[in-house]
């Protein structure tokens, strides 16, 4: 296969966990979904250019829905969800930003070592980008943890699943298109489910910050 | 003919959608669950005499068979138990008249989706029905819509999502072993071939896939220390739905991570995957009997309950062997039909006493004779006392442990089984007995909740008493599909 692909898929990859960053960095609620849907976009570029280089004709496929439901319709709900709440745009993390972002590069430097062994053994093209990725899933749930808004746990969790996306691209160049389709089935569902509890929270508790939800203890 | 399982749960919960008339809508759901349940059993039988059918991505062997049954099973007597509880509390107005079809047909698709685990051949699809039992059930879990409800869904669903995400990673590492093997194309998800294939799979994939999965699959399970969200859950949603989660859904993920274990012994030797599964287990009990002594709420305590018999079953199948695995599967069994009895009964205690704290509730046996009779019971079942079939589940397991020489591991079962033993009697002892706070008539459950619970008691106690040779005979059955079972 040509160099140029090679290089081209490690630099989407790249722009992936960047994006990732981003998302640690941003202090605003808009720019998150913003950032998340060009994490996204990115995610279904990098699949397009991994189904070009391989001829595979079902990650087109994979990679036209990414881009439709993740770069397009999920970040239009969660607006949507956003401006009917009428939510704030502080994005109230409960670790402040500097501190985030170390801890960040301190997960990716993690998933740096704990993907070695398994770039070893790997002998697809994308092998080298499977590093990135799980930098990516472990950033998505420090996202998750750190972040009090019921909408940027929700964003933490898609995060996570493009981290997994990435993955299975980069071990196996995706898996079985039924369970691909299955998969954005479930995430889809998820979305308008999680959606759906955050306008009920908001109404029940009168806030979005789940710090609130914490009468159920022992 | 295995569609057809699947396709039951959804056209009923098509029907009960459609139908406006409460009474409709619960003959519908009662007979959808009865017709399941028969569906289930032709189907068993036919595996267990026929052996394993394997119709491409469905897939069904004694295992399946055995966790459809228990499907079926706890459903048919939630479906039933549904009519008189979710009625009363229409009538006493918890939630608006129309939502009552939204229940019935939430609970099918929820029992589909759990089908649907037992079912499918691949891997990808179990992961997507596990996903999809999340989902199905969250808007039961918030049924009430209450403030605590709501939380205990946003939280379910949340952590839930998590644990599943980490365990479609650990999925992703076991394809990508196989494709390693077979070559793109050749490489497979369905776990009947990486069964057969396993000794060539990559071993470092495949111990980090194990353990992705273990966590993964492990949050949905309710093992310690990922199992924070099945107490809240599991004491906020509607009472029938409680059985259902804590029943079958947990059983259900357990079922997942043994598919994954099979294949991981056969490769690796058992001691890697049971290893895990026997600290897991150990792990979930003692953390269940510590927060079982702190439990103020009886819902809270059965759901700590269960994660306990979580730990028990997870130590079972870990420490492997005949014996260790035909003891979890009875204890699956066992604690499926004693909890669902016992979730029942705590449900007419509640609708007597409105409350769910343990401090507020006394002399039971005097306003509600049977029911608290029957409760108690309950409780002497689930924590293992003779004639009832815990006791010879956890007694089996005992001998497996005692057999693979695991000493110091069965002393921490035997001391945590005592604890929990000791302090549930005490806590059920208070509720039942002694005088009620303030003079109340004597008024028992419903009628049809205290047959129920009759019949589901009746079961554990027959299994207590003899193993009826059909069933042994399916049990040494699956065995033989572990690797070092048979």
């Amino acid at each position: 296969m040509a160099e140029l692909d090679v290089n081209l898929i490690d630099g989407l990859a790249a722009l992936v966990l960047l994006t990732a960053f981003l998302i640690v960095a941003t202090g605003r609620m808009r720019t998150l979904v913003r950032v998340f849907a060009l994490q996204s976009l990115a995610l279904g570029l990098l699949a397009a250019a991994v189904a070009y280089s391989t001829g595979y004709w079902h990650i087109y496929i994979v990679a036209a829905l990414t881009i439709l439901l993740k770069a397009l319709v999920i970040p239009r709900i969660i607006d949507r969800v956003m401006d009917r709440i009428q939510v704030a745009n502080d994005v109230e993390p409960s670790v402040r930003t500097p501190s985030s972002l170390l801890i960040a590069g301190g997960l990716a430097i993690l998933a740096y070592y704990v993907a070695e062994p398994l770039i070893q053994s790997g002998e697809t093209i994308t092998a080298g980008a499977l590093a990135l990725s799980l930098a990516v899933v472990l950033i998505g749930l420090f996202v998750m943890i750190s972040r009090k808004k019921a909408i940027t746990q929700v964003i933490g969790l898609l995060v996570m699943e493009n981290g997994l996306f990435m993955a299975a691209l980069s071990l196996s160049y995706g898996m079985p298109l039924i369970v691909e389709l299955g998969v954005f089935f479930d995430i889809m569902v998820a979305v308008l489910i999680m959606g759906v509890f955050v306008f009920r929270i908001n109404r029940t508790f009168d806030t979005l910050d789940t710090s609130f939800l914490r009468r159920l203890r022992d | 003919m295995l569609e057809l399982l699947l396709l039951i749960p959804v056209l009923t919960a098509l029907v009960c959608l459609l139908l406006r008339d409460r009474r409709k809508v619960e003959w519908a759901s009662s007979l959808g669950s009865v017709a399941l349940l028969a569906a289930s059993l032709l189907a068993s039988y036919d595996v267990v005499t026929n052996g394993a059918k394997d119709e491409g991505t469905l897939y069904m062997d004694g295992l399946s068979a055995f966790m459809l049954m228990l499907v079926a099973i706890v459903s048919l007597a939630t479906s039933l138990y549904s009519v008189g509880y979710m009625g009363r509390e229409l009538q006493e107005g918890r939630f608006g008249a129309k939502r009552i079809s939204y229940y019935y047909a939430l609970l099918h698709a929820f029992v589909m989706t759990m089908v649907l685990v037992c079912l499918s051949d691949n891997l990808g699809v179990m992961w997507i029905a596990i996903e999809a039992t999340t989902l199905a059930s969250a808007f039961l879990v918030s049924f009430y819509n209450s403030e605590s409800s709501l939380e205990a869904a946003w939280k379910y669903v949340i952590i839930c999502s998590v644990g599943i995400t980490l365990a479609l990673l650990g999925t992703i590492l076991l394809y990508a072993s196989s494709i390693q093997q077979l070559g793109e194309g050749g490489g497979s998800l369905e776990w009947s071939s990486l069964l057969a294939m396993a000794g060539q799979l990559d071993p470092t994939l495949l111990r980090i896939s194990f353990i992705l999965v273990l966590v993964g699959y492990g949050t949905k399970v309710g093992l310690a220390p990922m199992h924070t969200w099945l107490p809240d859950a599991h004491s906020q949603a509607p009472t029938p739905i409680s059985a259902l989660l804590s029943g079958v859904l947990l059983n259900c993920a357990m079922y997942a991570i043994l598919r994954y274990h099979m294949i991981s012994s056969t490769s690796l030797g058992p001691g890697f995957s049971g290893g895990l599964l026997v600290l897991f287990g150990v792990l979930s009990m003692a953390i269940a009997a510590a927060f079982i002594i702190l439990a103020k709420d009886f819902k809270r305590l059965l759901a700590y309950s269960s994660i306990e018999h979580m730990g028990v079953i997870a130590l079972g199948f870990g420490i492997g062997g005949p014996l260790g695995i035909i003891g979890g599967l009875l204890q699956m069994l066992n604690h499926a039909l004693t909890k669902s009895a016992l979730f029942f009964g705590a449900g007419q205690v509640y609708a007597r006493t409105k409350t769910r704290t343990i401090e507020e509730i006394r002399g039971l046996s005097k306003t509600m004779p049977i029911t608290s009779t029957l409760w108690f019971a309950g409780f002497l079942a689930i924590v293992g006392c003779p004639p009832f079939g815990i006791f010879v589940s956890e007694l089996v397991i005992l001998m497996a442990g005692l057999q693979a020489g695991e000493l110091l591991v069965i002393s921490l079962y035997l001391v945590l089984l005592a604890i929990i033993f000791a302090v549930v009697l005490l806590r059920a002892s208070r509720m039942v007995f002694g005088h009620p706070p303030k003079e109340q008539g004597r008024r028992e459950g419903d009628l049809s909740a205290i047959l129920l619970i009759v019949a589901l008691l009746a079961g554990v106690l027959v299994l207590g008493l003899y193993l009826p040779q059909g069933l042994n005979d399916m049990l040494e059955g699956i065995a033989r599909l572990f690797p070092g079972g048979g």
